[in-house]
C-alpha cells in the first residue's frame, strides 16, 4: 500500500478510508511501521481567511532564535502559541498516490503516524518594531558618506538590505514598509538608513536658502529645479529627495499650481485679454475669485458663486470648506443672491455663521457655527 | 531568521488527513511497549445511524462522532534545506529550515466519553482483532 512516493513519506496512510467510512462498516486503526520515528510534523490551526495566503505561499515565520516566533502574511503579524492537549490525538495521513490503483479492494487498515501533543494557534498581534528603530539608529547616514565610494564598507556596521530587515524584524512586509516610512528611513544604494538629524537640518536649511535665493515660493516649487541647484551644491539627490519627502508635500502642478496665480501675473494676463479701450477693475471680479495673502505674496484663484449650491445651508457649508474665516467684504458677494422668504440676510448670517469681532473697530469675521 | 511556509499542493488539492481523538492515553501491554509499530490500536466502527462511531480498544468501547473542525488544521513538515538547494547570496552558514504544508485536517472522529467495559468476548469488534496485543484505555 501507498509506499514509496518518494522522500520519507513511506507511511501506509488510510485517512480517506477513515473519513469516508460507510455506515455499518469498520476499519482497523494501527500504529504505522514508522510510528515514533522523528517526523518533524506540526499542526497549525488557522482561520479560513488565512488559508489562501498559506496555500499561495505568501506566509513566513519570522524571528531570531531568542524571540517568540511570529507568522507573517503580507499584511498581518500573528503570534504563534503552542496549545498542548491531554487527549490522545491520532494523526492518520492520506494513502500514498500509488495505492488503490492496483488494489481495488476497500482499505481495511488505517495507520497512525504520530500522536499530536498539541497544536500551534495564531493570535493577531501588533508588529514588533522596536528592533527596527534600534537597527536603524546603529548606523545613520552622515555627510561624510556623500563623498564615499558606493560600495565602500564601513567595518563593523550592519548594513540593512530589505532582505536583512525581514530576517530580523518581526513584522509583515506591509507593516515593515509603513514603519520605515514612519521612521523617515530611506533606501540608499540598496540599504535602508535613517539620515543623521543634524545632516537633515543642514539639507533643509540649504534647501530653504536656495528657495529664497532663487525667489521660488515655499508654497510650491518645481522639484527638478530644486534638485538641480542642490545637486550643484554637492548634495546627493537621494538625500535631497528624501528631505523633500519628509518635510514637503507633493502637489500636482496641473490642479493646484495652475489653480492659484500670483496677483501681479493674473492682472497682467487679464489686461492682455480685454479689448483695447475697455477698462477693467478688480471689483468686477466680486463673487468670481478669491484672494489670499501668503507671506508677502498675494495669490488669486477662481471661486465662482455660480458654481456653489443655492440652498443656504449647503452654500455656507461650501464657503466654510473653501475658507474657514471670512471677512464681510469677501463674504458678501457670495451670499447676496440668497433669498429666503421671511429671512433677512442678517438672520441668515445669524443662523449659519458665528460672528467674531476682536475689537469694536475691527472688521467682523464670520466662521462656521 | 525567516522560515518560509511552503505549499506545493495548491488550493484545491491539499490532501486531507484524519484525526481520531480520545480522552486519556492508550497503553500497550508491557510486552509490546517497546515495539508498538504495526500494532493494532483498535477498531473504528460506524453504526447504521449516520454520525455515530464506536472505537473498540481491547476490552473497552468508546462512543463518539465525526465532527467538523471550526478552524482547519494544517499539517506542516519541517524540512532542512541543504546548502546545495539554492542559497545563493546567503552568507549564513546555518542550514535553512522550511515548513512544507503536506496536508489539511477538517474533521476528526472524537470520542469524548469514558470507555465502557465490554464484558463478553463474543462482541463482533473483538473478533475482528488482528493482533492479540490487547491494548487498553487507561
Amino acid at each position: 500500500m501507498g509506499r514509496g512516493d518518494g522522500g520519507d513519506e513511506m507511511w501506509r496512510g488510510g485517512a480517506e478510508a477513515v473519513l469516508d467510512l460507510q455506515p455499518n462498516s469498520s476499519i482497523s486503526i494501527t500504529y504505522d511501521t514508522f510510528f515514533g520515528a522523528p517526523s518533524d510534523l506540526l499542526l497549525l490551526e488557522l482561520d479560513d481567511k488565512l488559508l489562501p495566503q498559506i496555500l499561495q505561499n505568501r506566509v513566513t515565520i519570522r524571528g531570531e532564535p531568542d524571540e517568540e516566533a511570529v507568522l507573517c502574511t503580507p499584511a498581518g503579524t500573528y503570534a504563534l502559541k503552542y496549545v498542548g492537549t491531554s487527549n490522545s490525538v491520532f494523526l492518520i495521513p492520506p494513502s500514498g498516490p500509488s495505492s488503490n490503483v492496483s488494489d481495488p479492494s476497500p482499505v481495511k487498515v488505517a495507520s497512525v503516524i504520530k500522536l499530536a501533543p498539541g497544536v500551534m494557534e495564531l493570535v493577531e498581534v501588533a508588529p514588533r518594531l522596536d528592533k527596527l528603530k534600534e537597527l536603524l539608529a546603529e548606523n545613520p547616514y552622515r555627510p561624510e558618506e556623500d563623498s564615499m565610494e558606493e560600495l565602500e564598507e564601513k567595518d563593523g556596521l550592519r548594513r540593512l538590505r530589505w532582505e536583512d530587515l525581514v530576517e530580523r524584524v518581526q513584522a509583515s512586509d506591509e507593516e515593515l514598509k509603513d514603519a520605515l516610512k514612519d521612521n523617515s528611513a530611506v533606501e540608499i544604494n540598496g540599504y535602508w538608513r535613517i539620515v543623521d538629524e543634524k545632516y537633515m537640518d543642514m539639507v533643509l536649511n540649504m534647501l530653504l536658502h536656495n528657495l529664497v535665493l532663487n525667489e521660488w515660493s515655499l508654497e510650491g516649487f518645481e522639484e527638478d529645479q530644486v534638485l538641480g541647484i542642490m545637486g550643484s551644491d554637492g548634495f546627493p539627490l537621494k538625500i535631497v529627495l528624501h528631505c523633500l519627502e519628509v518635510y514637503g508635500r507633493r502637489v500636482n502642478l496641473n490642479d493646484e499650481l495652475s489653480g492659484k496665480m500670483k496677483m501681479e501675473r493674473f492682472m497682467e494676463a487679464w489686461m492682455d485679454k480685454i479689448p483695447a479701450g475697455m477698462s477693467a477693475g478688480f471689483e468686477m471680479l466680486e463673487g468670481e475669485v478669491l484672494v489670499e495673502n501668503i507671506g508677502v505674496e498675494t495669490w488669486i484663484w477662481a471661486f465662482s458663486v455660480s458654481s456653489l449650491p443655492s440652498t443656504p445651508a449647503e452654500r455656507f457649508a461650501a464657503l466654510f470648506q473653501a475658507r474657514q474665516k471670512w471677512e464681510w467684504k469677501d463674504l458678501q458677494p457670495y451670499i447676496r443672491d440668497l433669498r429666503v422668504p421671511g429671512l433677512s440676510s442678517e438672520s441668515l448670517l445669524l443662523k449659519y455663521t458665528r460672528r467674531t469681532q476682536p475689537t469694536m473697530d475691527a472688521e467682523p469675521v464670520f466662521s462656521a457655527r | 531568521m525567516q522560515i518560509r511556509v511552503k505549499c506545493e499542493c495548491g488550493e484545491s488539492s491539499c490532501r486531507e488527513w484524519a484525526i481520531v481523538e480520545l480522552q486519556g492515553v492508550v497503553e500497550a501491554q508491557p510486552a509490546f511497549q517497546d515495539r508498538i509499530q504495526d500494532l493494532e490500536i483498535g477498531v473504528l466502527c460506524r453504526s447504521s445511524s449516520q454520525e455515530k462511531y464506536t472505537f473498540t480498544v481491547g476490552y473497552h468501547e468508546l462512543s463518539g462522532s465525526k465532527v467538523a473542525i471550526k478552524k482547519p488544521l494544517l499539517v506542516l513538515k519541517k524540512k532542512k534545506l541543504s546548502d546545495s538547494e539554492g542559497l545563493l547570496g546567503s552568507s549564513s552558514n546555518s542550514s535553512k529550515i522550511e515548513l512544507e504544508v503536506i496536508g489539511i485536517i477538517r474533521h476528526r472522529i472524537l470520542f469524548k466519553t469514558r470507555p465502557r467495559a465490554l464484558i463478553s468476548r463474543s462482541e463482533p469488534q473483538i473478533k475482528e482483532k488482528v493482533n492479540k496485543a490487547s491494548p487498553s484505555v487507561q
